[in-house]
């Protein structure tokens, strides 16, 4: 064969290209993972679980949990808002007019206050209230300067947009930092049930995660989650109820005389649920938590 | 007919051999418009491959720009706590100093002096040697304790000490701490009271 060298160095060149741009450049990339800095404070991200938190990481990929539930939040945008906390001593009906003859004469915020003027458009008075929101931050602070001026409190904060944010799975996207300590990580492709990236946000209840396992429908009406009742022992009471024994509605609970206890792997992943959290703003994934005030 | 046979597999013409025939041009062309249009593409959607930039941002410069300002309360709140781990050690969480350890920065004329930089190089290079502070006099050494820390902390926690503790004065940018840290350079020595007193405020 004449080629023969030549097919060996083309097919050379194509894997090697593959391989420098599917495990070497994503390595290159993101391989020297650290901790990083919770932004605008000293904190350190992600948080490390501990004991049976970890240990439930195992569960759940052992029990396939990430074949119906994915842990990544998506995002699809990100805007400035401008929310009013305060009016002072003007009134919610004049606010309307007041805002055109403040802002009006000024001509880079005349768009802007044509939309803050819509925004209040049969607004009865209610507190916090979105009146501007846009892509150029700087309007965002003009706006709010001027407000300031005239004893009108607001807020400026940078929000994610997005389907997922939308339905409360989570205040930003999640990135890569967040799975620092994940090991596997447990992306999961489908979503049969809800995205779990902040389930721990949702619902920080330990007794809620473990009824939810044993009975998702005595939780959820209609839940098409299975029952994971072979995380739980049905016994016999003994002379005293178990102290973490489930306490059930009367559908799902045993017969007289038994009482469902969780095993280990049971605490071990709602231990696991109820630390997923990806709720800290980071450099990466922007957005203004709730507290801030202008 | 017999034209076609000839072309086709007659076997007069013997085994079959490869020539060069040069690529049609319109490959070359689409090849050049498709590897273009990739570039423009990769230009503005990768992020130069940059670990910190995830879609639907696409840039550096986009998420600079869109980080949360930091509002007065979050400035405070991290410049306490900022206090609390580096200087409270000595300064006291009360700001009151210790007799024989730092002094005071409550009420001190170092802390609320009108401009921030005179007062970032003390963190930021350290003090050493005699120094009055509110009439008192001092002669000790304070090493460079915010040399290791990021501006915005640095920022965040003279602000917190300008504005804690019955004290008033401006806040502090990061930017005023980058100036002074640059005007400081790589290797700090600490100064001494006199040499402070001759900077502007
Ligand atoms: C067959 C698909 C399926 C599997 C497998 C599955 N789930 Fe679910 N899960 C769902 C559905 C559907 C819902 C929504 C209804 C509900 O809340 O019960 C849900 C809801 C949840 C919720 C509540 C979410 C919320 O936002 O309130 C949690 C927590 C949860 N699942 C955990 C798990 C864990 C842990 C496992 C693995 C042991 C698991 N799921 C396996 C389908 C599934
Ligand atoms: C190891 C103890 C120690 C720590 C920690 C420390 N200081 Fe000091 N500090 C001192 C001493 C001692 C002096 C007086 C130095 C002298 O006598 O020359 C001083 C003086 C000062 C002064 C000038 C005098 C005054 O009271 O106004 C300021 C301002 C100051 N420190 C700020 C800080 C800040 C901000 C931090 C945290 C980043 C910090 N210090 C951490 C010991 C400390």
């Amino acid at each position: 064969m004449k080629t023969g060298f030549s097919v060996f160095l083309a097919a050379f060149v194509a894997l090697g290209l593959s391989w420098c741009g599917l495990v070497y450049g994503p390595l290159k990339q993101l391989g020297g993972a650290q901790e990083t800095t919770v932004l605008q404070s000293t904190d350190k991200w992600p948080v490390q679980r501990t004991g049976d938190a970890t240990l439930g990481l195992q569960v759940y990929r052992a029990n396939g949990c990430a074949a119906c539930h994915t842990e990544l939040v998506h995002q699809t945008g990100a805007a400035n808002v401008l929310t009013l906390t305060d009016i002072g001593v003007h009134k919610a009906a004049d606010l309307k007019d007041f805002t055109t003859s403040l802002l009006g004469t000024v001509s880079e915020l005349t768009t802007a206050s044509n939309t803050v003027v819509a925004n209040l458009a049969g607004w009865n008075g209610e507190l916090p209230k979105v009146i501007y929101s846009g892509a150029d931050d700087t309007v965002v602070s003009m706006l709010g300067d001027k407000f300031k001026a005239v004893g009108v409190k607001t807020e400026a904060r940078v929000i994610a947009t997005g389907a997922d944010i939308a339905r409360g799975w989570g205040t930003r996207q999640s990135v890569a930092a967040d799975y620092l300590y994940d090991s596997p990580v447990q992306f999961g492709s489908l979503r049969a049930g809800p995205d779990l990236a902040n389930i721990g946000v949702r619902a920080p209840d330990l007794n809620w995660q473990l009824q939810h396992l044993y009975a998702p429908r005595s939780l959820v009406k209609n839940s098409t989650m299975p029952a994971f009742r072979y995380l739980f022992t049905v016994k016999k009471i003994g002379a005293q109820p178990a102290p973490d024994a489930l306490v059930l509605p009367k559908e799902f609970s045993p017969a007289t005389g038994f009482e469902v206890v969780p095993t280990d792997e049971a605490r071990q992943l709602a231990a696991y649920l109820v630390s997923l959290k990806n709720n800290a703003p980071l450099y990466e994934a922007p957005f203004t938590p709730i507290t801030a005030a202008k | 007919m017999s034209d076609e046979n000839k072309n086709c597999c007659s076997p007069e013409t013997g085994e079959p051999t490869a020539t060069r025939s040069s690529a049609p041009m319109w490959i070359i062309v689409v090849t050049l418009v498709l590897l273009f249009t990739g570039g423009l593409f990769l230009d503005s959607h990768s992020g130069w491959f940059d670990k910190n930039v995830y879609a639907p941002y696409q840039s550096r410069e986009q998420l600079e720009s869109i980080q949360p300002k930091s509002g007065e309360k979050q400035l405070l709140a991290r410049g306490k706590a900022v206090y609390e781990s580096v200087c409270g050690i000595c300064h006291g969480s009360d700001g009151l100093g210790k007799p024989g350890q730092a002094p005071a920065l409550a009420g001190s004329e170092w802390v609320m002096a009108k401009g921030a930089s005179r007062l970032a190089h003390i963190p930021l290079a350290g003090v050493a040697g005699a120094i009055q502070v509110g009439g008192k006099d001092w002669n000790m050494n304070m090493a460079a304790m915010g040399a290791a820390l990021p501006d915005e902390d640095v920022a965040a926690v003279l602000t917190y000490i300008r504005s804690s503790w019955g004290n008033k004065a401006d806040a502090v940018t990061a930017d005023d701490v980058k100036k002074v840290r640059a005007e400081i350079g790589k290797s700090p020595q600490p100064y001494s009271g006199s040499q402070l007193l001759k900077m502007p405020e």
